[in-house]
């Protein structure tokens, strides 16, 4: 499928995610999809750096936390608006990653070494975290205070206690919101030189210097706007739930989440990441209501039988999900022009 | 003959159906009420069962599980007719965000109650998400005291959070130590530092032992996960304090404990606050050895109380062991459904306002009877325990107390 037929079928998504849930009053499903968009942010983040770039991170967790960390303590600390907290959150990820991409890049870091050296900062800026007592507040974490006064719910970027509109889709609309300019950001830059240049040093780095491709700036500006995507989603988990842990930040969990769904979903694609997550998010789910009708209550069976479909799906999809709709895809075609 | 049998007939039809008509007309008044009595109430129940906090959740669900049950099986809400209480359980994996939307789920299953969620952020996140639906939350474990700190109208926890705990820690230490000649004066902080509470105690222990003269020579923090104790051990040999005071959670706890003994690191006591494993039967039951004489001040049952022990027996019956998460979650569970019962509702604006009034005593903790303030039982408090032989005793307070500390241990 080309670039317009991608932006067409993402277009058809994004309207049905936008009117969606506007159908359903079911908080558990805005819940659910909200958790979804949130795993696409964050795939889409690694996606830009490893499915375009062919630069593959353990460590995505990095820029998540670092983005959460920063949008919790300029409010927690100085007293910042969470509206300009937000940019500078995303702005001093851009940094770190320009400091973690410099170091690895320059020193020709490839392969399973930089996955080993993304993998090796999360754990450092996780070590860091906990130490920085006096910076991070350590351990203990950083709770942002609650408001609950309805009239500053914008202001103050908190819809647990908004007028009824916004308590009910304040989130769902803001994690939606990132999605989309991530998403249309990723799309531009899959048709703009950069995003060329960057594919190119993905299938062959010598073949692409070879051409004069200047790889190192090339990966450089990868990872930057793949940490400006993936701090947004730090941005919304802190204004989600007003806390932030090192364990939370910097822990294997959100890494492990952000190279799931596009794997999944299908690699160097603009919809893989989305699709991978709601798969990921919709087999478990069907996965448990499955296993409560069948057996009743068993924690964990669910994790199983999940196990068992993403090993088929790896097995028999190397393309992901995008490849398998877009074999079906053209196989419609081929019958329909015959 | 007719006539009169006709009239004696037209009579006894008058009588009859007005006796009808009363039966039912309090019939058709009733029997909404019966209805509506009937019908159960539900109760949201998460926890992380699955995730690195699995064993403690399963424990935590144990335990509310078991006190639901008791209380069907005694005739449910007597103020609601006898209705049962109905669990919906939610599995929060051990992640903020899923226990979020457990809550989301639980709101539109109409549960009036939620009982839960072990860790502190799980429970940071939990309550925040109930409170926008009014869903009275209790917090059973999470010990946080941010939790209760935020103004959420919603959220209660009948156990004591860490300030409390850390206080009655050290003031409990420096009884023992001063009851026993003083003869400790250097301690080392083991703890966890990768969630709130093992970071937050540190610092509290370590502001409540300096003014009475006890040096804190050393703090080491350590993660959670954490696969090995021996750096901590090797560096506790070299400064060989008098004390040493771990807080960690269960599977650091019972590693800590077993690298000091193999490495033979024999300070002149071991005084855990909320040490993880210093104070559960599990562990005492399968490293006997290591756990001998281990102190700790953590959350324990009155043991002087013979339900308390009646449930202990019940819980060591289905093969569980009975710790903390067991009986916490089981009292969280009893203070719901005492809530429930003076609320004579299943109104989740009505529980709440039950549950800020209570004065519920009927409990197996070494509480008093309930007084909330703020959403924080103040009358909650954890007790010091010890490990002598295979047995764990209450050392203090003196009310509560099975037996003297030994203190220092013998060499």
């Amino acid at each position: 499928m080309n670039s317009r037929g991608q932006l067409l079928g993402l277009c058809v998504l994004m309207v049905i995610l936008a009117i969606g849930p506007l159908l359903i009053s079911s908080g558990r499903w805005i819940e659910f999809l909200e958790l979804t968009l949130f795993v696409a942010v964050l795939g889409q983040g690694w996606n830009v750096l490893a499915g375009y770039g062919g630069q593959y991170s353990f460590g995505h967790a990095v820029f998540f936390g670092t983005g959460a960390y920063i949008q919790a303590l300029l409010q927690f600390k100085f007293g910042w608006n969470p509206w300009v907290a937000m940019w500078f959150a995303m702005s001093g990820t851009t940094l770190i990653a320009a400091g973690i991409g410099y170091l690895s890049f320059r020193y020709g870091l490839r392969g399973s070494y930089f996955a080993l050296i993304t993998l090796a900062f999360a754990e450092a800026f996780h070590v860091l975290a906990r130490s920085l007592d006096s910076i991070t507040e350590g351990g203990r974490g950083v709770q942002l205070s609650l408001n609950q006064d309805p009239s500053q719910a914008i202001a103050e970027f908190q819809f647990n206690f908004a007028g009824p509109f916004l308590k009910t889709y304040g989130f769902y609309y803001t994690i939606f919101i990132i999605l989309l300019i991530t998403y249309l950001l990723t799309w531009l830059m899959s048709n703009s030189r950069f995003g060329a240049q960057l594919i190119a040093v993905r299938e062959n780095e010598e073949a692409a210097m070879a051409l004069g491709i200047d790889a190192f700036r090339v990966k450089m500006k990868a990872i930057c706007l793949s940490a400006i995507i993936t701090s947004s989603a730090g941005v919304y988990y802190v204004q989600k739930f007003l806390f932030i842990e090192p364990g939370i930040a910097y822990g294997p969990a959100k890494s492990v989440e952000a190279l799931f769904a596009p794997i999944i979903g299908g690699l160097g694609t603009i919809v893989g990441p989305l699709l991978g997550s709601f798969f990921i998010h919709g087999v478990g789910e069907v996965a448990k209501e499955v296993i409560v009708y069948f057996v009743g209550d068993r924690p964990g069976v669910d994790l199983i039988f999940f196990g068992m479909i993403l090993i088929l799906v790896l097995a028999f999809l190397p393309r992901g999900l995008y490849g398998l709709l877009e074999m079906l895809w053209l196989r419609l075609r081929g019958k329909h022009n015959a | 003959m007719s006539k009169k049998i006709n009239i004696q007939s037209r009579r006894q039809f008058i009588k009859t159906i007005s006796a009808g008509t009363a039966i039912a007309a309090t019939g058709i008044a009733g029997f909404p009420l019966i209805a509506r009595a009937a019908s159960p109430v539900k109760v949201g129940i998460v926890h992380p069962v699955t995730g690195w906090a699995q064993y403690s959740g399963s424990q935590c669900r144990f335990g509310a599980m078991m006190a639901l049950e008791e209380i069907n099986a005694a005739g449910g809400i007597k103020s609601l007719g006898g209705a049962m209480l109905e669990a919906v359980l939610g599995d929060a994996q051990s992640k903020a965000e899923v226990g979020a939307a457990e809550v989301e789920k639980f709101n539109e299953a109409g549960v009036s109650a939620i009982v839960g969620a072990y860790a502190s952020n799980i429970c940071l996140a939990t309550t925040q998400a109930a409170a926008k639906h009014g869903i009275p939350h209790v917090v059973d474990v999470g010990v946080n005291d941010k939790i209760v700190g935020r103004g959420l109208e919603n959220t209660f926890r009948f156990g004591p959070g860490f300030g409390i705990i850390t206080k009655a820690g050290a003031d409990s230490f420096l009884a023992i130590n001063k009851a026993a000649g003083s003869p400790t004066k250097r301690v080392a902080i083991v703890h966890e530092n990768t969630t709130g509470f093992g970071a937050g105690i540190a610092g509290l222990m370590t502001k409540a032992l300096q003014p009475d003269g006890i040096d804190v020579v050393e703090v080491l923090p350590h993660p959670t996960p954490n696969k090995d104790f021996r750096n901590i051990a090797l560096k506790l040999k070299e400064i060989d304090p008098d004390v040493v005071i771990p807080s960690h959670y269960y599977n650091e706890g019972v590693l800590f404990l077993r690298t000091l003994q193999r490495q033979k690191v024999q300070p002149k006591a071991i005084y855990s606050v909320l040490g993880g494993a210093s104070s559960q039967y599990r562990f005492v039951k399968e490293f006997p050895e290591a756990a001998q004489y281990v102190i700790d001040c953590n959350h324990w049952f009155d043991p002087k109380n013979k339900d308390a022990l009646a449930v202990r027996r019940k819980t060591e019956a289905a093969g569980k062991h009975f710790n903390y998460e067991v009986f916490l979650a089981y009292t969280a569970m009893k203070f719901t459904a005492d809530a429930i019962e003076r609320a004579g509702s299943a109104d989740r604006g009505k529980i709440t306002e039950a549950m800020a009034g209570s004065n519920w005593s009927g409990h197996i903790m070494p509480y008093g009877p309930t007084k909330m303030e703020n959403g924080q039982n103040i009358g909650a408090r954890p007790l010091v325990t010890q490990v002598q032989g295979d047995e764990i005793v209450v050392v203090s307070p003196s009310e509560y107390a099975d037996t003297k500390a030994v203190f220092p241990r013998p060499a």
